[in-house]
């Protein structure tokens, strides 16, 4: 008789299980809180079960309810991998959320999808890179860089990112990419300040590791705090200040070896 | 309004379109958002730009600014069926106070480094001139682009809904 139920509401372990995952995929996608929150609980409120999450930086904790048999509930605790930016994630997920909740989708159908969404490909890393280095270039001529200065930041760019791409695959530390990546990018910048060419050297390496500043992650930051997510909201801020803090290490050291004392 | 300062904002609007594609291509949104976040950023930081330079201080040039954006962010996600932040936030990215920041930690090992009391003060000066302008500017960053979607939770949190 129980399985007649069954065909039409899936059980609480695999709807425990797709929730958990879509909230963890959504955190590591760079999703604020109250997005998670309120894409989870849609998709719960579809399946008939009621839903409590709480959102921290390593790890989610959701209790799922039976609408129909209150004492029928299940908690779960999932890791989040490390932070890998990816909106198309976000966007995707958000709608499939919607469709859920107005077409009743049934629950196979929803987990094909997630599935086809996490498992799109990203933009091709080399075009990344080129795009970020013009982007970068065109910073420095955002603050009054010459076309010398603007050249020298492209390149620099171009190295930084690059090195910050490999490093990355190969999984080391985060807090160590990024002074690398700072160290090597404002070290090419500032050789304009060496071999003395063109009229704003100092912006060329003032601008050269902005790239790295963890934009993203610090509106996050923000706007979980007010929303009233305190503890995730300065979680994520002493995550991207010591991001900061690294950028700011590795710019230094290239200062030292350059001999430049003020920027 | 002259014609050099048209010439002015017209450049740092492209400036800033290019800058944003840069810095959002890292996220890997939807393509059709980056397009959107690239015109955002344009007209996001031209108004910065045009309002700093007459008169206005940095954090609440870039409120106002961030509010634009945030204004215009609800009005194309109905029309792509994107959440707003998609493409907002990455547009609000070359106004993000990256060199305040990092310049307040550079003062910090500075203060750290020096010995002598009157120069110390100035590093200290530094630090909390450049800290202060980073968090101001973010909150203004923040709260801009966020107060359309506070005043219209429904409206925000439902543009990527079909039906």
């Amino acid at each position: 008789m129980n399985d007649i139920l069954l065909t039409n509401e899936p059980t609480i372990e695999k709807t425990a299980v797709l929730l958990i995952d879509i909230a963890s995929a959504l955190m590591s996608s760079g999703a604020h809180t109250m997005r998670i929150i309120q894409n989870v609980s849609r998709m719960a409120e579809t399946f008939g079960y009621e839903l409590d999450l709480s959102v921290f930086q390593m790890s989610i904790m959701m209790t799922i309810v039976s609408k129909k048999d209150p004492g029928k509930l299940l908690t779960q605790i999932r890791k989040i991998k490390p932070l890998h930016l990816n909106f198309s994630i976000v966007s995707d997920l958000s709608a499939l959320s919607w469709d859920t909740y107005d077409k009743h989708l049934p629950f196979e159908e929803v987990t094909s999808n997630f599935e086809k969404i996490i498992s799109k490909k990203r933009m091709k890393s080399w075009l990344v890179l080129l795009l970020v280095a013009s982007a970068n270039a065109s910073f420095c001529g955002l603050f009054k860089g010459d076309l010398t200065a603007m050249t020298f930041v492209f390149f620099a760019t171009f190295a930084g990112f690059f090195v910050r791409q490999e490093m990355m695959k190969k999984h080391i530390n985060h807090l160590v990419v990024f002074t690398t990546s700072a160290f090597v990018a404002s070290i090419l910048a500032g050789m304009g300040y060496v071999i003395h060419l063109g009229h704003t050297p100092e912006i060329a390496l003032a601008s050269s590791v902005l790239f790295l500043i963890p934009g993203v992650p610090l509106i996050n930051s923000i706007l979980d705090i007010l929303q009233g997510h305190i503890l995730t909201g300065i979680a994520r801020l002493v995550n991207a200040t010591s991001l900061i803090v690294c950028i700011a290490i590795g710019l230094f050291t290239s200062m030292l070896i350059l001999g430049i004392e003020k920027l | 309004m002259t014609t050099e300062m048209i010439r002015l904002v017209l450049i740092d609007g492209f400036l800033a379109a290019i800058a944003a594609i840069g810095f959002a291509v890292i996220s890997n949104p939807p393509r059709n958002a980056i397009f959107v976040s690239a015109i955002l950023a344009a007209l996001g930081h031209s108004l910065r730009f045009f309002l700093i330079k007459s008169g206005f201080d940095i954090s609440l040039a870039t409120f106002v600014a961030a509010t634009f954006i945030g204004l215009l962010s609800i009005f194309f996600a109905r029309i792509i069926h994107c959440p707003a932040e998609v493409f907002s936030f990455p547009s609000l990215l070359p106004m993000i106070p990256g060199m305040f920041a990092y310049r307040s930690i550079l003062s910090l090992i500075r203060f750290m480094q020096n010995t002598d009391v009157i120069k110390a003060q100035g590093f200290m000066l530094d630090f909390f001139h450049n800290g202060l302008t980073t968090l101001f500017i973010l909150l203004a960053l923040v709260v801009g682009v966020s107060l359309p979607i506070l005043l219209f939770p429904k409206l925000s949190f439902s543009v990527t809904r079909k039906y």
